[in-house]
């Protein structure tokens, strides 16, 4: 047979993934060796000279608190929000997929906080946080809400979920509409017809075949919510008392602001492997018993 | 389908070719591109940048990026594309100039001030402006409770601040003063006058690292905290100091809500945008003492610029650099640029044009009695976030004096000094 | 009889408590973006004395979005935007698409290999690439401040999470009974490919356009490290001219906002329809 000849399979891999391969090299492995190479440096980031120090920036990396910290946190930050995202975006598809009437607008409504960013966003934000709950709280004189969150250790951590999940919840939501979209009605109905009701069929029937919307849902928020950085900067930037330092910041900060670039490239890496583990783990777990059409 | 998917292919094709027309250059003139960090002015240099290209004939960009400075100059110098002219803060001098600037020591500004900076014995620093931190006064809120014309050398002690302050109090100003929460504000610029107003700043820092400083008993460091304190039981934010927002505080400042703030005459800049009155000004922070600092605000020469001596700039570009320094230090319309149409308080002794905004007023005025107290620039790179976090909890009450003093302490001794 | 009433009756209900459910949500979620349509109409001073009123005290104004369109050299940021969002995104989904279909029809080690290179970039935090691409392609090939070099890293870092998703999508939604027929009716695998498959990814592909051409649209830190010169700038960049450390003009910033996420919103509206279609076509089925 022609198609187990390796110049079929070369042929063929060419054909669809030739230009796909070239650019993802050049643009994400290249820079990546390189920047590899760059956390054996100890580089300031602007100096022309980049004396090579061997691990030291590793050992720089593991004796930083705050790193750990950060890391930490970030974790705790993770697990909430990645939780809480997903179960609000899989339950507005839910509905929005039922045919319930003005779905289309409801779900543009959804979707728009994902086109607000940046400075805007922790502008807004900050103003709900810092005096529209405050306003509320005092005239209800709920305790809780009658000071900033913001001003608080916990309360800070708080509003950076909520503002996750306000900006992630419309993304997700598109990804499992479209997963609810392709699991075909005739399958739901015939489920129907067998005497499962509506609960029991998107159970047992829509959710399992809506598998790989899941696992994509959840890498791209567990990724996402790692490296956040954007909401972190724009609506607390740290504060207070730097105790809402993501691990993002946390390396932004040590390479460009302190200067130490080796050391802050070092410790991205280090995130990365540790986000890479639990992405790659999720994703394997979740492909492994993927339903096949 | 597949018709309409090589539609696409060809579309996209067509308009990528046609995204790819080189920009055009113009092969005989020069033309040099100049990084500006200082954003309240950056429309204003370049209508003046255009104006200056169209007598000149040599081409000048003004660019902006609101990221940190080194971290874009950063980003520009490994792609060897970098700015002709960059305008940066002291450290960045420091920590850039050896490498990446060119030596301006025989240019004829450089007689007109005391304020160019630079590193081995050269200057590589132009500077653009001075500026000066202190404490920020509304005079007709003031006026409007005393009756009186408000005279800021009556206030020099903190007693007698105290004792205005209680009047104003009485008069119906709940809460006459505001404090920015920010760390730069914070650990830049308040703490910073800690170290900068001792007696031998040099000195003072080598004790910190070296951990013989007893920062609690430290004359200057009390001196200045009183006022703080101060500052913190009068705060119009008082429950949640650390969620007040700078806008909000400066708005209350400039319609005169509060009347004092710590600050610096680029605040100006955001009080402007407020219905402000033209009767405010700068003060120095009133402090009980007799070492003179309570009779001078803290400052000097900022936002320095110097010129790129990387191979990616050619000679004729470097000369068309320093022409346009010149002009701007010595010409009238480079003169008025930076006094007038951008309300900075010019940094050379030949620029006698009139300030034109209050704060930059009273900076210039203790500028030409010799009243600043010079910044101290070696302040490590993570002073501002680790210091200001462990400013902030003071400010939160979260910790006292004492605990404060000894964070403080605890931060320096683990840190490596800046060598310079 | 009665049964069927109670049953319609309970179903009223049902839906009273979602469109109530759905109302209370989305106005919580949409109440950010009211806030920034009422204050791009204020001035700076307005919109910190009161961020919730309609109207400021120096009344209604439109000067912020003539200012911003002034100082953003809007008609070239937009043109730079849409140029380079529209060919980002068209070629990220073809590469990507067809790059998912090898990987998925084929158990060789180099698909293998790519997929998983492809999955762990995904999590590579950019601060980790921006200066070693900056050095590579600046200091090194001298291929910055051009829109090609843009519109080619775009597409190079968004190939992954598109094809992830479309990954996702054709190993569960596309039988390969239909490509199975085709093949032996005498059809090639390209063949194959763009007569059976690509049509039926419709709802895919609407996802990923919307998905990526939004990032493309709204990215800040990549075009600004690529794109040093005014006259390339998009809209993002170009809205930079209003932050500031010191001061931030957030009138400007809001109406900048606004006039920029409209082209996007469009898209949006436009390629609902098309995520709908995908199942009422009926063309997956098992």
């Amino acid at each position: 047979m022609e198609r187990n000849t390796m110049k079929y399979k070369v042929k063929q891999y060419l054909m669809f993934a030739g230009v796909s391969t070239v650019l993802f090299c050049a643009v994400v492995i290249l820079p990546f060796i390189y920047g590899l190479y760059l956390t054996f440096t100890s580089w300031d980031g602007v100096s022309k000279e980049k004396p090579f120090v061997g691990l030291a920036n590793y050992i720089a990396t593991f004796q930083d608190a705050a790193y750990w910290q950060a890391l930490g946190r970030t974790l705790i930050y993770s697990v909430i929000a990645v939780i809480l995202v997903n179960v609000v975006a899989f339950f507005l598809a839910y509905l929005l997929t039922s045919g319930i009437k003005g779905q289309n607008f409801f779900r543009a409504g959804f979707f728009v906080p994902n086109l607000i960013g940046g400075i805007v966003l922790g502008y807004v934000w900050k103003f709900v946080f810092n005096r529209a709950f405050v306003a509320l709280g005092k005239s209800l004189s709920v305790g809780a809400l009658s000071t900033s969150w913001l001003a608080t250790t916990n309360g800070a951590m708080a509003c950076l979920i909520i503002v996750s999940v306000w900006q992630y919840a419309g993304y997700m939501m598109l990804i499992y509409v479209a997963g609810f979209m392709s699991v075909s009605k005739s399958l739901m109905e015939a489920a129907q017809i067998d005497g499962c009701t509506k609960t029991q069929a998107t159970l047992n029937v829509t959710i399992p075949l809506m598998r790989s919307s899941f696992v994509q849902c959840l890498f791209l928020t567990i990724t996402r919510c790692f490296m956040v950085y954007d909401v972190n900067l724009s609506l607390t930037k740290g504060e207070p008392f730097n105790s809402s330092v993501m691990a993002a910041m946390h390396v932004y900060n040590q390479a460009f602001s302190y200067k130490n670039y080796g050391t802050g490239q070092a410790e991205a890496l280090v995130l990365f492997v540790v986000c890479a583990i639990v992405g790659v783990t999720q994703v394997y777990i979740g492909k492994k018993g993927e339903v096949a059409a | 389908m597949k018709k309409r998917i090589s539609m696409a292919i060809a579309v996209a094709t067509a308009a990528a070719m046609m995204t790819g027309a080189a920009v055009p250059v113009m092969a005989d003139d020069v033309n040099i591109t100049i990084f500006n960090s200082k954003m309240e002015i950056q429309s204003q240099f370049e209508e003046k940048a255009a104006e200056y290209t169209e007598e000149t004939g040599v081409g000048v960009e003004v660019y902006y990026n609101s990221d940190t400075v080194s971290a874009h100059l950063a980003t520009r110098y490994s792609a060897n594309d970098p700015y002709t002219i960059s305008m940066v803060d002291p450290k960045d001098i420091y920590s850039l100039a050896a490498d990446h600037a060119i030596d301006l020591s025989d240019q004829s500004w450089v007689n007109e001030t005391d304020y160019a900076i630079g590193v081995d014995g050269q200057i590589n620093g132009f500077p653009t402006c001075l500026e000066a931190r202190g404490l920020i006064y509304n005079a007709d809120a003031i006026e409007a409770i005393t009756g009186e014309t408000f005279n800021p050398d009556d206030y020099k002690t903190l007693d007698s601040f105290k004792e205005l302050l209680e009047k104003l109090k009485e008069g119906g100003m709940e809460t006459p003063t505001g404090i920015m929460k920010e760390d730069w504000s914070l650990a830049a610029h308040f703490l910073a006058e800690i170290y900068e107003e001792q007696p031998d700043v040099e000195a003072f820092i080598t004790s910190l690292h070296e951990g013989t400083a007893d920062l609690a008993n430290n004359e200057k460091f009390n001196s200045l905290m009183d006022f703080f304190d101060v500052m913190m039981e009068n705060n119009y934010a008082k429950d949640s100091a650390i969620a007040a927002e700078r806008e909000t505080t400066e708005m209350m400042l400039a319609e005169g809500q509060i009347a004092f703030l710590f600050g610096g005459n680029w605040d100006w800049s955001v009080i402007n945008a407020y219905d402000y009155t033209e009767n405010m000004g700068m003060m120095p922070v009133p402090q009980n003492t007799d070492d003179g600092s309570n009779e001078k605000l803290v400052g000097g020469g900022s936002k320095f610029m110097m010129i790129d001596s990387s191979d990616a700039t050619s000679d004729e570009q470097r000369q068309a650099a320093k022409d346009f320094l010149t002009w701007l230090a010595d010409s009238d319309e480079g003169q008025s640029f930076i006094a007038e149409t951008c309300a900075l308080v010019p940094a050379f002794s030949n620029n006698e044009k009139e300030v034109s905004d209050p704060l930059g007023k009273s900076v210039k005025k203790y500028a030409d009695e010799g009243a600043l107290i010079p910044n101290y620039n070696y302040l490590p790179d993570d002073h501002i976030s680790m210091c200001g976090a462990i400013f902030q909890k003071y400010l939160a009450g979260q910790v006292d004096r004492a605990e404060f003093a000894a964070e403080l302490e605890n931060y320096w001794q683990n840190t490596t000094p800046v060598e310079h | 009889m009665d049964e069927n009433k109670k049953a319609a009756q309970k179903k009223k209900v049902t839906h009273f408590i979602t469109m109530a459910v759905l109302v209370i949500l989305f106005l919580a979620f949409i109440f950010p973006f009211i806030m920034v349509i009422i204050n791009a109409f204020k001035t700076k001073g307005d919109i910190t004395a009161d961020p919730l009123a309609l109207i400021g005290s120096h009344g209604f104004i439109l000067t912020n979005f003539t200012d911003a369109m002034k100082k953003m050299n809007f008609a070239t940021s937009f043109t730079n935007s849409l140029m380079i969002t529209t060919i980002s995104t068209i070629f990220t989904i073809l590469l990507s698409a067809m790059t998912a279909f090898v990987i998925v029809r084929n158990k060789w080690k180099a698909c293998g290999l790519l997929f998983s290179l492809m999955i762990a970039s995904m999590v590579i935090p950019f601060q980790v690439l921006m200066i070693p691409l900056v050095s590579l392609y600046g200091g090194i090939f001298g291929v910055l401040n051009s829109r090609i070099t843009l519109i080619l890293m775009h597409i190079g870092f968004s190939l992954s999470m598109a094809t992830f998703m479309f990954h996702g999508a054709i190993h569960t939604s596309i039988p390969l009974e239909l490509e199975e027929a085709a093949l032996i009716d005498g059809c090639t695998r390209w063949q194959t490919y763009w007569k059976i498959v690509f049509p039926l990814l419709k709802p895919t592909i609407a996802t990923v356009a919307i998905i990526d051409a939004m990032a493309f649209w709204n990215d800040y830190l990549l075009p600004s490290l690529v794109l040093g010169r005014k006259e390339l700038y998009t809209l993002p960049i170009a809205t930079q001219a209003f932050y500031g450390t010191y001061s931030t003009d957030l009138g400007l910033v809001m109406a900048a906002l606004l006039l920029a996420m409209l082209p996007i919103l469009v898209l949006y509206l436009f390629l609902q329809r098309y995520i709908v279609e995908g199942v009422t076509s009926g063309a997956v089925k098992g």
